[in-house]
Parts: structure tokens; sequence; C-alpha cells
């Protein structure tokens, strides 16, 4: 009897101390869940994130400074012209621009590439859109830098991969290519109720106009190994023309900034330090009569187009009365300034460049070009009268002469502002031809005054990836910034 | 009839005999008076015995002639008396003042005798807290607890201090130690600005009332602290306020305290040059203004020699010195700080109770820089029975603090304009000019990293207001003898409001547009407890056996709009702003404990302690939640086991601690989640991914430590000396580490690296004299302590800590935690610097320069009381450490700074081989070219580098105790006055112009950096202190 007692006052105590700890591991499950956020989303929300930082990544502040000032558009006033001088002393400026592009567009396209690609939420059109965007992402990256991690890269989450290794460039370029061309495949007869109606921050799901991004993209990827790899670059280029390419600014791949402030150009405008448009852009616009300058180009305080000189030392800098010349164009700096990453205007130019280089049909290339002026000055809404005049002016017809450069400086004006994919032309083509500093007003920076052909890896990576890093380095050559990628030949 | 008288008589003779008889009185504290309740009377030999009770009355009946009657009570001497047949015997215990049995607090507020511990503690009491009284309670404890670091920032008042104990022990911990006032464990939260600038918001600490506090103890160890679980990993420190006790008088105290603040150290400027660059004026601008860019606004133009120019505001003028040499001096201003604190308080043998309230104003050197907090105290007991006794507390803290000063590179931050302004402008013209006709701010540069700092005094600002409650209540049962239990739930919270703003105007504001910032919040801290305590005797042992469970929950939730693109201007309320903004975060913390404690005592010389505890937190994975620790201390009393009891050698111990302990993290570490972005045109949604990744695998991380130690006595213990030496690795630390960004993130939670923090501490007293009219005290202490990174997550090379410009504090395996990194100059193999033909020194590799961490650091107190004056003072000094100074580098190439002259004239000779021939470099360069060249252009870090030993008085007090005989007539019990002072001057101080701990935040590596802080300030005045 005693011993039944016993028994069930343990059995009371353990069954008292269960109910105790098992009611605490309840209570901490409770806790467990972060109420700031959500587990689960549908990745059109994902899509939306990277669509929107491919578009803020135009006017991104940390390479603006860089590529901007290469792309001699524009000098940028106070501590940020540095980069203007061609130096290279910027590592925690190489390290940010090598994270935020990887942290905006590609982190968050590849957990869309993820989620479109998992059982039970397999969704092909989506995958098929959301490469587009990647490879966009991507490309810019291995433009800036050269070799960088692409097929263990962006995969932190998806794969765990926190030491990715780096790809040639090369290789990632034809699989860039490849991942477009797959793309066009499954856009052309897709069901856009598959795709994403009502999150399509650039075409409204217009699968067509998708179609035609996907495929000038590809043609500026194949033009851009125009000298690297000759054999590939025609044969994309074949491919390219052979499906539907952007041909009017209807085709245009654009984004106006409403959120926050606005876009970064019209905050840049406003604010401080202010930029002011090059003299190199405004002569050659000046020169031509261009009806783009006053749309690039706003005018002083005295109603003149002043540009500043790219480069100046410091004394010459000093000296130039920086605070009163042109400020950027309105047109490209107000809130509802339209951020462009692909338009029909340099797809016709790339198209006219590819004529002259494979077709040898200076005929269609002219008319390409043509094109190209005219997608360009409409893009801007320029005036008809002002079209007519400058498309009869000898500018807008090539003279069979200097055919590459009147099309490589066309190019150049036509990507306005957009600084990085103008910087890429610029180091592909050599178009338009930049002075080499050697005025003793001029700094010659670590390059010789010679334009600088790419960004270092940041030590950053050097301290948390040192093996990749050195692969691609003793493949890719000295971490300098006049080491050339590899399709730069020129 | 006979044989009855014989039989009485006999009685009579043997009670006469043997003489049983009652014996009673009252046991008072000597000098006070004040009834000791608990001391243990005893008849000797026997268990018979009584206690005390709250009026120190006590009875013990049947006691026989002869016996010896022993009243012993913890910290006092033990008298013994033999009975000769009194029936009253009132006696007085005198403390024990050699400090045999001191009581200390230790974790969990069990009361211990200092002897019995096996590890390290120090306790500081209430007057060395509450005379030269500080804002922040923790200031005073610097150099009068060795192994105690702490770091005052330099951040106006209220501001924040970084707290250490011990060193560092883990890579990205916040590594402060844990604060428990009265057994509730409260938010010990640090503070400060970035390098980009900001405003140190204060600590948590900072509301702690100097004058509420009864005693602090300072638990070094792991070993000291395990029974407080992860939280105890960095030590405790355990604050006790005062409870009521029985005074003379009406029990009506009042502590009044009145400094001033003014400037003691500020940076040497030049006066011979202004503004411009390579020797010449700026150039005048179309508007008639010079032009004010890079590098014309700074002091690099012609010599001041009373020539006419345009000055900035385009006027003509004379350019000449300027009368005032240090801008510093005019800007600021002497602050000051009043406190008053009047407390009531009495005690019976039902119970206790204090009420006390205190007021606190201040201002700071920068004139609109106020302080107005308030403090109410209640604290109460009640003996609801014999065994049952309740204790409560409850503080409320409601606070106010006007315009935090803006830090570092910060817009609004004055010392960095003040030490960059050309040296030609003068303050007064600044002060003059601050808006133009369209509102737009004037300025000497066209920097928006600047604000003209009078433009930004009356158009920018911020208000921060904390409530706060604390309070407990516990329960005291004693079952019987032997059983005890006792339960506490208290709670730590906080309301906050903060609003900050700037008007429109300003380039450096928003662009002009003018911002505003509204940010309000709650948190809690919430703790119970429950600790059933056995103790008996199994034959030679005494053992107290100690079971516990402990529920802590953690809770906060913010709520912060900001806007910008003000409508109207100076109205500052969301409404008034055009673009509006807004985000809310809730966070929610659980950890259950369950622990036990033994004490084994065998002996009264060898003290043997264990605890066991297991925490199971929400924070981590759920398979992995709950993880165990342990920790054993013993101590060795080996005089008393010796015998030794000499005058020479009066007290030896020896102790020895082990300690492992368990961590968890802040919550949401272990889960991947989708933020919904805020938007607000857009017609689709926007998510994002946070760009750390979480850890579904998360183990706890664990820190293992020991420590051996000895407290010495010698001649009568006129000389003590306590030394330990502690090792603790703490290892599988969580931490989010940096990772590669071609990963498409930037770190990753993970358990990775090992730390191993080690040092020597050691505490000699001594009392070279001692008699009635005149006592000397002496007290030094040392410590050192190095942390040396062991390990880092595998692949990773460097964990950077805190960058300011290109310069880094960074964990590297093999190396001191918080090694500083910057470029140095370029060097050929003999470390010559390589010139170039135009005689500039290039950059080099990016290489250690330094570190944060202290050789050692100590302090020294000497109290001389003379009859009824006591001059006490603390000096403390650190050797060694280093720091990267940014405020120095921006004064010398902005050329303000006095440095800034060597070579102007003539071009400055680097020192060093040139490039290309090899041979001494012969060329000089423009001064202004070098400097810029070095440290912005080439961001060599080399020469900024600077030595932060120093020597510092840091406290003085005089003190006056108004003599009975002066009070008799008055109805004034006791009475004190007090002369004291504050960081009074640097003894020695390396880097010259820089106070070494002018930091703008107060993390665990924010001593390794200096920006342009506000200049370090000295305090002195009046401490009065009277009991009714």
């Amino acid at each position: 009897m005693k011993n039944t007692q016993n028994n069930i006052r343990k059995i009371v105590v353990v069954a008292l101390f269960g109910i105790l700890f098992s009611s605490c591991e309840k209570h901490l499950e409770n806790l467990y869940d972060n109420p700031n956020a959500v587990t689960t989303i549908d990745d059109s929300a994902l899509f939306t994130k990277a669509v929107r930082s491919l578009f803020q990544g135009t006017t991104d502040q940390a390479s603006a400074r860089f590529a901007g000032q290469y792309a001699h558009y524009f000098v940028a006033g106070s501590t940020w012209r540095a980069p203007d001088q061609y130096g290279d002393g910027f590592d925690g400026d190489y390290n940010s621009m090598l994270k935020e592009g990887y942290s905006g567009t590609i982190r968050h396209i590849e957990e869309v590439l993820l989620i479109t690609s998992t059982a039970g939420t397999q969704n092909n059109v989506r995958h098929a859109m959301a490469d587009i965007i990647a490879v966009l992402g991507y490309a810019k990256m291995t433009d800036a830098f050269g070799d960088v991690p692409y097929n263990e890269g962006g995969k932190g989450k998806s794969e765990n991969i926190i030491q990715p290794r780096y790809d040639s460039q090369q290789s990632i370029y034809t699989d860039l290519i490849a991942r477009l061309a797959s793309s066009i495949a499954v856009l052309k007869t897709a069901n856009p109720e598959l795709g994403y109606p009502g999150s399509d921050p650039i075409f409204d799901n217009n699968l067509d106009k998708w179609v035609r991004l996907a495929n000038s993209v590809r043609l500026r990827l194949a033009m851009r190994l125009r000298y690297a790899d000759p054999g590939l670059s025609q044969s994309t280029v074949v491919q390219c023309l052979s499906e539907p390419l952007m041909e009017t600014p209807e085709h245009d791949a654009f984004m106006i900034e409403t959120e926050g402030t606005g876009n970064a150009w019209f905050t840049r405008r406003t604010g401080f330090p202010s930029i002011k448009m090059s003299t190199f852009l405004i002569d050659q616009l000046q020169n031509t009569s261009d009806p783009r300058l006053s749309i690039f180009v706003s005018q002083d305080g005295s109603g003149q187009y002043s540009g500043i000189t790219n480069g100046l030392t410091d004394q010459a800098f000093g000296n130039s009365n920086f605070a009163n010349l042109s400020d950027m164009g309105l047109a490209l700096s107000s809130p509802e300034s339209k951020l462009f990453v692909m338009t029909a205007a340099e797809t016709w130019l790339l198209r006219a460049e590819a004529a002259l280089a494979y077709d040898n049909d200076p005929t269609a290339a002219n008319s390409f070009f043509r094109n190209g002026i005219e997608a360009s000055l409409n893009q801007w809404g320029v005036e008809a009268a002002e079209i007519s005049d400058f498309m009869a002016s000898p500018i807008a017809t090539l003279s069979g002469n200097n055919d590459e450069e009147q099309i490589g400086v066309q190019l150049w004006l036509a990507l306005t502002p957009n600084y990085f994919e103008s910087w890429s032309h610029i180091r592909r083509t050599g178009f338009p031809v930049l002075p080499v500093r050697t005025d003793p007003g001029l700094h010659q920076g670590a390059t010789n005054g010679i334009m600088p052909k790419r960004f270092n890896y940041p030590s950053f990576e050097q301290s948390s990836n040192a093996t990749n890093l050195q692969e691609a380095i003793s493949r890719q050559g000295a971490n300098k910034i006049d080491t050339p990628i590899w399709w730069d030949k020129n | 009839m006979k044989n009855l008288l014989t039989v009485i008589g006999l009685m009579v003779f043997s009670i006469m005999g043997t003489a049983q008889t009652s014996v009673s009185g009252t046991v008072l504290e000597k000098n006070t008076d004040i009834p000791l309740l608990g001391v243990s009377v005893l008849v000797k030999g026997t268990t018979i015995g009584t206690t005390t009770d709250f009026d120190g009355k006590y009875s013990i009946d049947n006691v026989s002639d002869g016996a010896v009657l022993e009243f012993s009570f913890l910290g006092f001497k033990t008298v013994e008396i033999t009975m000769t047949g009194q029936t009253t015997i009132d006696l007085a215990l005198e403390e024990d003042g050699e400090q045999l049995d001191e009581v200390v607090v230790t974790a969990l507020n069990i009361q211990r005798d200092k002897e019995s511990l096996g590890y390290s503690i120090s306790q500081v009491t209430a007057d060395q807290v509450n005379v030269a009284r500080e804002n922040n309670v923790m200031n005073s404890l610097s150099g009068k607890v060795s192994g105690l670091q702490i770091t005052q920032s330099n951040t106006g008042v209220d501001g924040s201090s970084r707290v250490l104990l011990r060193g560092i022990t883990t890579i990205s911990g916040n590594n402060r130690p844990l604060v428990v006032v009265d057994g509730i464990p409260i938010n010990n939260g640090s503070g400060g600005a970035g390098g980009g600038g900001g405003i140190d918001r204060g600590d948590a600490l900072s509301d702690i009332n100097p004058d509420d506090v009864a005693s602090i103890s300072v638990l070094k160890g792991a070993g000291a602290a395990a029974a407080y679980g992860s939280l105890g990993m960095n030590g405790v420190i355990l604050i006790t306020t005062k409870s009521g006790t029985k005074k003379k008088g009406v029990g009506i105290g009042l502590n009044s305290s009145f400094l001033f603040t003014d400037i003691a150290l500020t940076p040497d400027f030049q006066n011979e040059y202004g503004s411009g660059a390579f020797g010449d004026f700026a150039p005048i601008n179309a508007d008639g203004r010079p032009v004010l860019d890079y590098p014309f606004s700074w002091s690099w133009g012609p010599k001041m020699e009373g020539q006419a120019y345009t000055n900035w505001l385009g006027r003509q003028d004379v350019y000449a010195p300027n009368p005032n040499r240090n801008p510093y001096n005019e800007f600021y201003q002497t602050g000051f700080t009043m406190s008053n604190t009047l407390s009531f308080e009495g005690r019976n043998d039902k119970g206790s109770f204090r009420l006390a309230i205190t007021d606190e104003d201040g201002q700071g050197i920068v004139s609109n820089n106020t302080l107005s907090k308030q403090t109410f105290n209640m604290r109460g007991s009640s003996n609801l029975t014999d065994k049952l006794k309740i204790d409560g507390k409850m503080t409320y803290i409601t606070s106010k603090v006007k315009n935090r000063p803006e830090l570092a590179e910060g817009s609004g931050n004055t010392a960095l304009q003040l030490s960059l302004m050309p040296r030609d402008i003068r303050l007064q013209d600044v002060a003059n000019n601050t808006i133009n006709v369209n509102g737009e701010e004037i300025k000497w540069n066209l920097d928006n990293t600047f604000n003209n700092p009078y433009w930004a005094l009356e158009n920018a600002g911020n208000v921060d207001e904390k409530d706060r409650f604390q309070g407990f209540i516990s329960t005291n049962w004693d079952l019987n003898e032997r059983f005890n239990i006792t339960a506490k739930s208290g709670i730590d919270y906080i309301v906050y409001d903060f609003t900050s703003f700037g008007a429109r105007g300003a380039n450096a504001i928003s662009n002009g547009l003018g911002s505003y910032n509204h940010q309000t919040g709650k948190s809690s801290i919430w703790n119970s407890d429950i600790l059933g305590t056995y103790t008996t005797n199994i034959s030679d042992f005494n053992v107290t056996l100690s079971l516990g469970a402990n529920y802590r929950n953690e809770f906060s939730s913010a709520l912060n709009v900001s806007g910008n693109d003000a409508k109207v201007d100076g109205f500052y309320q969301i409404s008034n702003y055009k673009n509006s903004f807004s985000n809310e975060n809730t966070t929610k913390k659980g950890i259950y404990s369950f622990y036990g404690l033994g004490q084994f005592n065998y002996g009264g010389y060898l003290y043997f302690d264990v605890t066991l505890r297991n925490d199971n937190s929400s924070a981590l994975p759920k398979t992995n939640n709950s993880y165990w620790y342990h920790s054993e201390n013993m101590s060795l009393l080996f005089s008393k086991l010796l015998g030794l009891n000499s005058r020479i050698l009066s007290q030896g111990k020896l102790r020895g601690s082990f300690a492992k302990v368990g961590n968890d993290t802040s919550p949401y570490r272990t889960q991947a989640v989708y933020n919904v972005d805020q938007t607000v045109t857009l017609p689709y949604t926007v998510a994002s991914i946070s760009g750390s990744l979480p850890s579904f695998d998360l183990r706890p991380e664990t820190s293992e430590s020991w420590e051996i130690g000895t407290e010495l006595g010698f001649l009568d213990n006129r000389i003590l000396l306590d030394a330990t030496y502690y090792q603790t690795n703490t290892t599988d630390q969580i931490m989010a580490v940096p990772i590669s960004g071609t990963s498409g993130f930037d770190s990753k939670v993970v358990n990775a690296g090992e730390i191993q923090n080690k040092g020597i501490e050691a505490q000699l007293n001594l009392i070279p004299f001692d008699s009635e009219s005149f006592t000397w005290n002496l007290g030094f202490n040392f410590t050192k302590s190095n942390s040396k990174v062991v390990s880092l997550n595998e692949g990773l090379q460097n964990i950077v800590l805190g960058t300011l410009w290109t310069a880094s504090v960074e964990a590297r395996p093999g190396q001191e935690f918080g090694t500083i990194y910057g470029n140095d100059f370029l060097r050929d193999n003999f470390g010559r610097k390589i010139i170039g033909n135009d005689g500039l020194a290039q950059r080099g590799e990016r290489v250690a320069l330094g570190n944060i961490n202290p050789d050692w650091y100590g302090g020294f107190t000497n109290q001389i009381r003379f009859k009824n004056f006591t001059l006490s003072s603390l000096i403390t000094a650190q050797v060694g450490g280093e720091y990267y100074s940014y405020g120095r580098g921006y004064r010398l190439f902005f050329g303000t700074d006095q440095r800034s002259l060597v070579g102007r004239e003539t071009g400055i000779i680097e020192d060093g081989i040139n490039e290309f021939t090899g041979f001494e470099n012969d060329v000089p360069a423009n001064a202004m070219l070098k400097q810029f060249t070095d440290i912005f252009a080439n961001e060599v870090a080399t020469d900024l580098i600077l030595d932060a030993t120093n020597v510092k008085l840091r406290e003085v007090a005089l003190t006056f105790d108004f003599p009975e005989t002066m009070l008799r007539n008055t109805f004034i019990q006791s009475a004190t006055l007090s002369a004291v002072g504050r960081n009074l001057l640097f003894l020695y101080n390396a880097s010259g112009d820089i106070d070494p701990e002018a930091t703008y935040s107060s993390g665990p590596a924010s001593t390794a950096f200096e920006h342009s802080s506000l200049p370090s300030t000295r305090s002195y005045g009046l401490n009065l202190k009277i009991n009714f």
C-alpha cells in the first residue's frame, strides 16, 4: 500500500515535471519564428526585386563615379572625382561594386531560378524570363572585373557555396549566350498567363517584347566577342538576325523610378557633390549640331553649354570654375526620367557594325546606322523637324571612310547615360577615341593616362575567397586596372 | 522536616552550584549603534543557541555559569563572554577591520564569506561611486577594480561607456558583463555612433542612480558567473541598492552634488597660414566669393601677414592670424551637472522601507546639449511571519536628453567643422552668417559632409526621451532551519521616444530638403527565479545544496518613421514631409534554465563549490536548443589549515576555479525568410532576401575558463595582496562571418573561431598608518589581459571589426584580437621609404600597425584621513595600446594642425631613397601635396597610429566630516562636505593633444578609432551629504 502511494507520488512528480518541460518546449517553439518576415513568398515578388535592382544599377552611386567618368559623360565634384584621375586606390569601392552587383540582381534572381525549377513551383516561362535578367546581371559583373564566379556565383543560399570558384570570361559568355537562346525558344511559344502578369516592371508581361529583349542582349554579347572569339560572335549574330530584335523605342527596356526620392541622377543633379557634363561629350554634340545636346546637357548660369575636362589635376580643377558649369540635362535627371538597360537604338547600331564586320554590306550597315540614330532621337523625344534636319546632315550617313568610328561614336551617344555599357563599348571598339592624357594639367593616374580597362578585385575577396581568386588572377593576368579582360583586344 | 530542609537545601545548592540562568540582551553595531539582525549567539561547545531579531534582541534560557557565550556575525569580530551569573548582556560588535571575514554578494544574491570563494571578486562601496559622482555609475569604477576596463566615450552628456571585464572573449559579441541589480539582470547594451557619423544615445547602464547604490560586486570570471548561465560569460557586475536601515534621527538623507564641466584637452592648431592652396588664395568665383571647393577651402594659403584679401563671404578683409587661437575655446562652453537625492528610510521588527527621489540636471559643453533625469525609488520588505518574508522594489526613471551631439564624420559634428575651418576665418563671422536670403545655409566650403556649426546648433537637433521601470518582488520562506525557498520575479522595462530633425536649406541634410526621424520603441527583460536551499552537516562537512529554475523573456519592438522634403519651415512632424518612410521590428526570445548549486565546507578552511546549469533557448534550432554548463570552485585557507596565525602572515588563501559556459545568440538567425519591401507607388509586390545567410544547424558556443589565485595578508592584514591568473578559451563562436560578395550574400551565421584570453590581475592594499586621528590607505591594482585569435572560420583570413577611412581593426588568426591594419608606405627590404622623383612617398602594403589592447592598465588609490578630513585620489594608467586618429589626419591635410607648419615654405624632404637612383631622397615635396597624398590619396595610416599610453589624475575628493560637536544642537545627525574632481588632467599622455579615450562608440573594438572627437572634459565641484 505504501509502495503504491510512493509510486503514485513519483508518477505525479514525474508527470508534473513532464508537463513543465513540454510546456517550456512549446513556449520556445512559439518564440522561434521571426515575426518581421515571411518564410514563403511567390517568386514574382523576388523577380520584381531583381529587375528593379538591374535598372537601379544603371545609376548606381558607387560605380557611377568610375564608369561614368571613364565613359567621359561627366565629372563629379569633390572627392567623388578621384577615379577620373585614373587612379587605383579604391579598394573599398571595388568591393562595394562587386558586392552590389551580386547582392541586388543576382541574389534575388538566383532565388527565382531556384523556385521556378523546384518541383511543385516549377514554371518554365518564368524561369526563361528570369534567365534573361540573370544574364544581364552576370554580364555586367564579368564586363567590370573579367573572370568572376558564375557557375558557383550567387549560390550562397541555393547551394550553400560561400567560396565560389571563378569562371573564365570566355566560358561565362558562351553560357550567357546559350541561356538567352533557350529563353528565346521558350518564350516565343509560351502562354503569357504562366509569365508574370501584374508583376513585370518592364513590359507588363508582353512576351514578344521579352523575346526581343533577350535577342537584342544576345546581339550585344555576340558583338562584344567580335575580337576575342570571332567565330562564336558571327554564328551568334546569324542566330540573332533570325529572331525578332528591338526595332523601335516601343521595344526599349526601361523603368521609371517612382519610389523614394526618385532615380539617382535626379538626386545627383540636385544634390552634392554635383556632377558636371564632360567637355568631351559637349564638344561632340556641339560640333555636330546634335539635337541631343539640350537633352543630355543643361545650360549653365549664363545660358551656355560649358563642360569640364576629364582628368584634371587638383590644381587645375581648383581653377576650373566647376560649380558654374553645365549640369546633366533635365531629360536624363528628372524624377520622370527613364532608366534604360537595352534599347532599339543600340540594337540597330550593333546591327550596323555586324553588317560591316560579317556581311561586308555597307548599304545595309548605313541603313541600320540611320535607323539607330533615328531610334535614339525618338527615344529622347526629339521633335520631328529636328530629327529630319539631323538625319540630313553628313553625321547621319556612313561616309565609307571611317564607318567603324562613326558607328562607335553614335553607339556611345545612344547609350547615354548608361555609363557601364558605354565604358564596355569604348573598351571593345576604341570609339570614340579618347585622348591619351599627356598634358601636365592632366593626371596620368596608374595607367599612364589611358582609360582603365577593368576594376580591381578587392582585397576582401583575397581575404574571403583566396584560392579561387588566385586561380582567376593567374589565368587573367595581374590584378591591375590596366590589365585587359578577355574580350578587350583593342 | 529536617530531611525536607536538607532536600530543599540540596536542591538549592545544586541549582546554585550549576547556576542555570536565562540571559538576554541587545547586540548593536559598534559606532553606529544600529541593531544587528541575525547575530549568532551560541553556548560554546554545544548546539544551544539563538540569533538576534530585528532589534538586535536575543534571549537564551538555561545557561550555566562558566559557560562561554559566543557572539558571531559575518563581517564582525567574534566576541566570547564567560557567564558569571549575568542576566543581561548587551554588547556592540565591532566590524572586522582585518577583513578576515569580508562578506560579499555573489551570484543569485547569495551573501558569502569572501574567504570561501574559489574565484576572484571585488567589491566597491557606495562612497566610491556617489561622492565624486558620475552620471554613468560605470565610469566611477574605472581604475578601482582590477580586470575591469572602462572607457568613457566623448560623446556629450549621458554618453555610453565601454565596459570590459577581463578583456575580449568573443569576436562578434558585445563582450559586456552582465549587470544585475538586486538580483534582476538588466539591459546592458552599448551605444555610440559609427565612423560615418551619428550620435551616441547612451547605454542602459547610465540609468543606475549612484545615490541608490549600496554596494557593487564585480564577479570576474565565468566561474563566478556560471550561476547566471550564458549571460554571465563575460563576468557579472552585481549592484545592490540601498534598503531601509534603522538610523538615528528621523531617517531623512540628502545627497547633493554640483559639478562644473569644462574643456580639458583640445588639438593644437597653427595660426600662421589661412585659407587657400599651394600658398595662394583661392580664385574668385563669378559670385564674388572665393572658390569654396577643395583644396582651396583648406588652410594652405599664404602666410597671414595682415594683407588685404577677399574673405570667405566675398568681403574685403584683412588676412591676419586668428585673434582666438583655438576655436574650441570660443565655441564650447562650461557645462554643469547638478544632482539632488532625498531619501527616507526606516526599519523595525516588522520590516523596512526606503523611499528616494533623485533629480539630475546637466548641460554639456555644447550649449544646447542638456540632460534632465528623475529617479523614483521605493524599496520595502516585510516579515509576514517569523518564517516568511517579502521584499520588493520599484524604480521609475524618466530622462530627457536634448541634442546629443553628432560625432565623427557626421555633418553636424561641431568639432570636425571647427577643427577644419580655415584659420583666417573668425568664428564670430561664422556665427553671424548662417543663412542667406534664400534660406540656405552659408558655409566656407561646398562639401555636404560639413555644416556651419552655428547653423547646426540652431537648425538641427534631437530629443531623446526614455522612461524606464525596474522592479521586483521576492519572497523568502524558511520552511525550517535547514530548508529555505526563495522566489523572485523582476523586470527591466524601457520605453523610448527619439526624434531628430534638420531644417531645410543645408546640403548636408537630405540634399537641402530637410529631414525628420521619429523612433519609438519598448523593450523588456523579465526574469523569474525559484530557488530551494537545503543546509546540513555530514560528519565534518557543512553542505549547502540548492536547486533552482529560471525563466527569462526578452522582448523588444520599435517603430520608426522618417521623412524628407519639408513643406513648412521649422515644423517637425511627419505630416510636414512630402516623402515619408516607416518600418517596424519586433524580437522575442525566451530561455528556460534549471540549475543546481552545491557548497561544501570542511573544517572552515576548505571550501568547494559546484554549479550545474541547463539552458534552453528559443534562439537556437529546435534540435540543438538545450545546453549544459558547470563550474567548480575551490578555496583553501592554508593559514588556517596549518594553524599559522602569526602577525607576519596573517592570512593565506589559495583558490582555483574551472568553468564551462555555453551561450546562445540573438533570435532569428536559424531561419531563412523573405522581407516584404516597403513600396508606395508600385502596383506589384517587392520582396527581398537578407544579406546574412542563416544557419540551420547552429550549436551553442562554448567558453571554457580556469583561474588560480591567492590572497595573502601580512602584518595583521596591513598588507593585503590578491592576485589571479586566468585563461579563457571560447570556441564554436556564433557569428555572422563576412563571406565573399560573389556568393550573393554578405555574411553567414556559423559556429566558428576560437579566442584565447588570458591575463594576470593583482590588487595590493597597504595601510602604512592607522590611528584614531590619522589613517593612510594605499591601493594598487594591475591588469594585464591578452586576447589572441586562435582561429576563424576555415578559409577566412580576417574579420573586420570596424573601419574608419581606410584603417580597420581586425581579428586575424594568430594575431592579437583588435589589431589595427592600414596602408603603410612603400618600403625597401631595409624598411626605408621608396620616394618618387616628385619627392613623395608611395603607398605600400596593408600591414598591422598597432593593437587596441594595452600592455597593462591599472589604478593607484591613495586615501589620507586626518581627524575629520579625508583626502582621496585615484590615478589611472594605461601602458601600451594604439589607436588610429583620423581627426589628426584630417587636420593635417586640411593644414589646420600645428604639425602642418613643417616645411610650408621650404617643402618637406621625405626620409627615404629615390625609387630610381637608390640614393637618399633630396627632392623636397610641397608640404600640402605631401600631407594630402600620404593621408588622402594614398590612404597611408602609418603616421596616424598613436600610442594610447597615458596616466590620468582620474579622481580627487577632499571630504570634511562635520564633527558631532558641531551638530549637537541641530537635528542633523551627520554631515559631510566634499570637494571633488573627475578626469582632472593627464599626468602623461603619449599622443599629446588627443585623448586616447575619446572614442565615438562603446563597442568592444571602439577604442581603435578617434575621429574629431568633442574636446575631453574634466569636472569639478562639491558634494554635500546630510542625514537628519
